[in-house]
């Protein structure tokens, strides 16, 4: 993903990188290159944030675009905004790499209209898990950012986070950068076409050499890989054959409050709350019958394959799924790893392919043999008998 | 047909469900191989179960014609509101028992057929087991059956009138074997003249000039057919017996709208251009010639020179050229390039002529004569696996490895047949796919060469692939024959019924099922955010049912909770 012949611009550092964004956004706004941006903004509770779509540039003074933790998945909110049609305003949204990417995702699934949209991302060090935040907001906000100095997450955070390979990403339109360097300084990078115009729209001097923070993002990475390896070996042993499986979702209490929080999740209702999903009773009697017994209400593991055979090739590995497990079944983990095979075998990564076609909805010269040698078993005459 | 409203889905409890279930003993084939008294006294005990009224019967032969007359009767008497036939395979008799139930007040659509022939006794020796696995089998069946709705046909008005695009033989063709009184066809050709590479290939063929010419005549004469030359096809919407068609003049880029019932593409093919292989390398100044431009030259003048004026005295015939770049043998070259061989020696009967090829194709009637005469002419026939030429310098290996140098004076190539450069742009105006070679893919090679996945559209003559001046006729008239057939002018077109519908209320518009319909039958409400099934266009493939996340799509008659209770039953 990286190229080396990329260049950014070097914005002017205020006290922190979330600062140094809203300026970035404020002048935006002045300059009327954008409408409206979407930022978090802490509820009034104090425990949490909620994203606002705001057009009044005082607001942005309550805004966190730089957010410790994640109620609600960005792309969601895109979602809401978009799912009708882009619009005719412009639009900046800043959000969490996995956050875009979900909404990349959802672009190609005609749920999030992205033309009048500004995507930005920014280095994201991990986020803090939505309980533990909602339980303890000012610990929360500084371990949140005991993360950003060190540009990684620390146990407060999500699980995902701790091998999350796309924390920093080429492929919004613009993006934040500023783990791993060495002075302290945030370096705004185009990645899209649409993003360069805006940038040099705004004046923006598109000239600094990316190579040192490159340098640095790389090197955090390199440990997020190797955790990576470690946590799907573990999970690999966990899902080891289908008692594994029942037994990691033995305790789901069927809220599907994972499904909820997906992102990528998008059917106005899902299959397994559906009436075809609904069994007759005397087919359920007879499956008793059978296997001595059964799990009621039925479909609890179904729920979670169905949903993986569905979601896994979009899965963004965002861990909202485990945010959202009220009974601490470590969902996302599962996901992930699934989603890792899965988008391994069609040479996709959910969210980073931006002009690649969904896997599903192709159909590649290269399947063909295989296609091919079926069609013609197929096609063998077929002896007629009267 | 009756109404029977009360009845739908077997759900309503008011009205009880009276099932009749037949087997067919099917001869020995299936009486033989199972206990059928002991399946017809386990399935009437079902009754209490399944909360309907059963009547299970056997007969001998229920598709012979006294078998027909007992069901029909069966059916009649018992005022059945389900059938159920364990039989043979839905592919022996599905429509046979379905037209049964059309002969009564039952609507077929609540009728099923079980296969226990192929799928039970032909498949199990053991006769236990055979006699078990048919009584889950119609029992899956019953409890389908139950959960079946009925199913009307809606029959569509249709327009009989064709349009043709190509003005080649095969579209000449097609066009003169389809205008008529009642039916008007729309040719379309892209230049600004009729015949094709047919036209450019007549020398070779004695007569063949002749009958395209007259095929032109009576084209451009016919009251029936509108002629557009210059024109290509902007827009095509729509589906057998319904198209509607934009054509664009290429002088004046002016539209004209058609409708048609049907289309039939006739853009036939182009010739391999042999300087994109790097294995033939010649100028203009070099005496290396095409078959096309040998023909003219033969066509025009009566005989092949040399650029000096001088006849040649040894010429090269060098066969499958780009065969190997394409990875097909296009069929017809052989054939030409042993009559051509045969005016060589015409012109002057010492003149050396070899011939290079890498096999032979030879599939017409008088092929192997024209052999045997150019062999009794005394061509030379060489069969190489590797072959190369600068200018008249021919470098070949033989098939035993043996390599080979000469030169000639004259050297004529014979290129592979290639699909038209518009092909693609084509197929995507009309949803039909194309095959590895970049052809438009038929139905199926044997069963139906001509017809295509879009229901209305017909390929003919060499747009299909490579093929000679007969055979494209032969395919022309062959896409005519089905055209006249089902686009009987006054009369309805009966689509297929077991469609596929949205469930609007459920489709989120991502798409999914858009992308995987091969007969372009969904579309995009932008302003909903939703996509739309085109009843009429619909195969009932399933396709997009399968790909729909959250099942906002149902096919009629294989609904989830059909399919759900028959498995679940066959397995109780």
């Amino acid at each position: 993903m990286t190229d080396t012949e990329r260049k950014g611009a070097v914005l002017p550092v205020a006290k922190e990188p979330g600062d140094t964004v809203l300026d970035f956004l404020r002048m935006a706004m002045t300059k009327e290159a954008a409408d409206a941006v979407i930022l978090p903004m802490k509820v009034p509770s104090g425990d949490s944030y909620a994203w606002i779509l705001m057009n009044d540039i005082s607001l942005l003074d309550d805004a966190v675009p730089i957010v410790p933790t994640m109620p609600v998945q960005g792309a969601k909110a895109l979602r809401s905004l978009t799912r009708k049609g882009p619009g005719n305003l412009k639009v900046i949204a800043v959000m969490r790499p996995c956050e875009i990417r979900a909404a990349m995702e959802l672009s190609k699934l005609g749920q999030v209209h992205s033309e009048n949209l500004i995507l930005a991302t920014y280095d994201c060090p991990g986020a803090v898990q939505l309980q533990k935040y909602v339980d303890d907001p000012a610990g929360g906000d500084e371990r949140f950012s005991g993360m950003l100095k060190k540009g990684n997450p620390d146990d407060s955070a999500k699980s995902v986070c701790h091998y999350c390979e796309n924390f920093s990403i080429f492929d919004s339109d613009i993006h934040f950068g500023y783990l791993g360097l060495s002075e302290k300084e945030v370096l705004l990078v185009p990645g899209s076409g649409k993003g360069t115009e805006f940038l040099e729209e705004l004046g923006l001097d598109l000239k600094k050499d990316l190579s040192s923070w490159e340098k640095g993002i790389e090197e955090i990475r390199a440990d997020r890989v190797k955790t990576r390896k470690n946590s799907f070996e573990e999970t690999e042993i966990q899902l080891r054959d289908i008692d594994g499986l029942l037994s990691v979702f033995a305790n789901c209490i069927g809220c599907h409050n994972c499904q909820s929080a997906c992102p990528i999740c998008y059917c106005r209702l899902c299959y397994f709350d559906s009436e075809t999903a609904e069994q007759d009773p005397d087919a359920l009697i007879t499956a008793a019958e059978k296997r001595g017994g059964i799990s009621l209400p039925v479909d609890r593991i179904m729920f979670h394959t169905g949903r993986m055979a569905h979601m896994s090739l979009s899965c963004v590995s965002c861990g909202q799924c485990s945010d959202a497990c009220p009974v601490s079944i470590p969902v996302a983990d599962v996901f992930s790893y699934v989603a890792d095979q899965t988008q391994n075998t069609f040479e996709y990564i959910a969210g980073l392919n931006d002009g690649d076609p969904l896997p599903l909805r192709q159909f590649r010269k290269a399947e063909l043999p295989g296609v091919h040698e079926l069609v013609k078993d197929a096609d063998a005459e077929v002896p007629s008998h009267e | 047909m009756k109404d029977f409203e009360m009845r739908e889905s077997g759900q309503d409890k008011k009205l009880r469900a009276k099932v009749g279930v037949y087997v067919c003993e099917c001869g020995p084939n299936i009486a033989g191989k199972v206990d059928l008294d002991k399946i017809l006294a386990d399935l009437s005990e079902l009754d209490d179960y399944q909360d309907v009224e059963l009547v299970v019967k056997k007969y001998g032969f229920l598709c012979s014609g006294p078998g027909k007359e007992f069901l029909e009767e069966e059916i009649k008497s018992n005022g059945f509101t389900h059938l159920v036939v364990g039989a043979c395979s839905p592919r022996d008799h599905d429509s046979t028992f379905m037209s049964i139930c059309e002969k009564t007040d039952l609507n077929p659509y609540l009728y099923r057929i079980i296969n226990i022939r192929e799928h039970c006794t032909w498949v199990i020796d053991d006769k236990e087991k055979a006699t078990e696995k048919a009584f889950s089998y119609i029992r899956g069946g019953i409890a389908r059956v139950l959960r079946q709705s009925e199913l009307f046909e809606k029959p569509l008005d249709i327009n009989p009138d064709v349009l043709v695009i190509g003005g080649g033989i095969s579209g000449m063709e097609a066009a003169l074997s389809l205008s008529g009184e009642d039916r008007r066809v729309f040719l379309v050709e892209k230049t600004d003249r009729l015949g094709g590479v047919s036209i450019d290939l007549s020398g070779l063929l004695p007569g063949q000039g002749e009958v395209v010419k007259k095929k032109m005549e009576s084209v451009t004469e016919d009251k029936n057919i509108r002629l557009f030359l210059n024109t290509r096809v902007e827009t095509v919407i729509g589906f057998l017996g319904n198209f509607e068609i934009e054509l664009v003049s290429k002088e004046n880029a002016e539209t004209t709208e058609i409708m048609a019932g049907a289309i039939v593409v006739a853009t036939g093919s182009e010739l391999f251009e042999p300087a994109n292989s790097d294995n033939y390398s010649y100028s203009e100044s070099d005496e290396v010639y095409t078959s096309i431009s040998i023909e003219k030259m033969f066509s025009g003048e009566g005989e092949a020179k040399l650029r000096s004026g001088m006849k040649p005295s040894s010429v090269a015939l060098i066969h499958c050229v780009g065969r190997e770049e394409k990875n097909y043998c296009s069929g017809i070259c052989c054939s030409y390039m042993m009559k051509l061989a045969g005016f060589f020696k015409n012109q002057s009967p010492d003149i050396q002529v070899t011939e290079f090829y890498r096999d032979l194709c030879l599939p017409q009637k008088d092929d192997q004569e024209r052999y045997n005469e150019a062999e009794a002419d005394g061509v030379t026939f060489i069969r190489i696996k590797d072959i190369s030429t600068k200018g008249t310098d021919v470098s070949f290996e033989k098939m035993n490895g043996e390599k080979g140098e000469q030169s000639f004076d004259m050297v004529v190539l014979a290129p592979a047949m290639e699909p038209s450069a518009d092909t693609e742009e084509l197929a995507d105006l009309l949803t039909v796919p194309l095959d590895e070679s970049g052809f438009f893919q038929e139905v199926h090679k044997m069963t139906n060469p001509v017809g295509t996945s879009t229901d209305g559209v017909f390929i003919v003559g060499t747009a299909h692939g490579p093929k000679g001046v007969s055979d494209s006729m032969q395919f022309a008239r062959a896409s005519a024959g089905q055209i006249l057939t089902r686009l009987i002018p006054g009369e309805k077109l009966i689509p297929e019924v077991k469609v596929t519908e949205i469930l609007e209320a459920y489709c989120t518009g991502c798409g999914n099922c858009l992308d995987v319909c091969v007969y372009g039958a969904i579309y995009s409400d932008d302003s909903r955010g939703i996509s739309v099934v085109n009843e009429a266009v619909c195969r009932g493939c399933g396709n997009c049912f399968g790909s729909c996340p959250s099942g906002a799509l149902r096919t009629k008659h294989f609904t989830n909770t059909q399919l759900y209770r028959e498995v679940d039953e066959a397995l109780r």
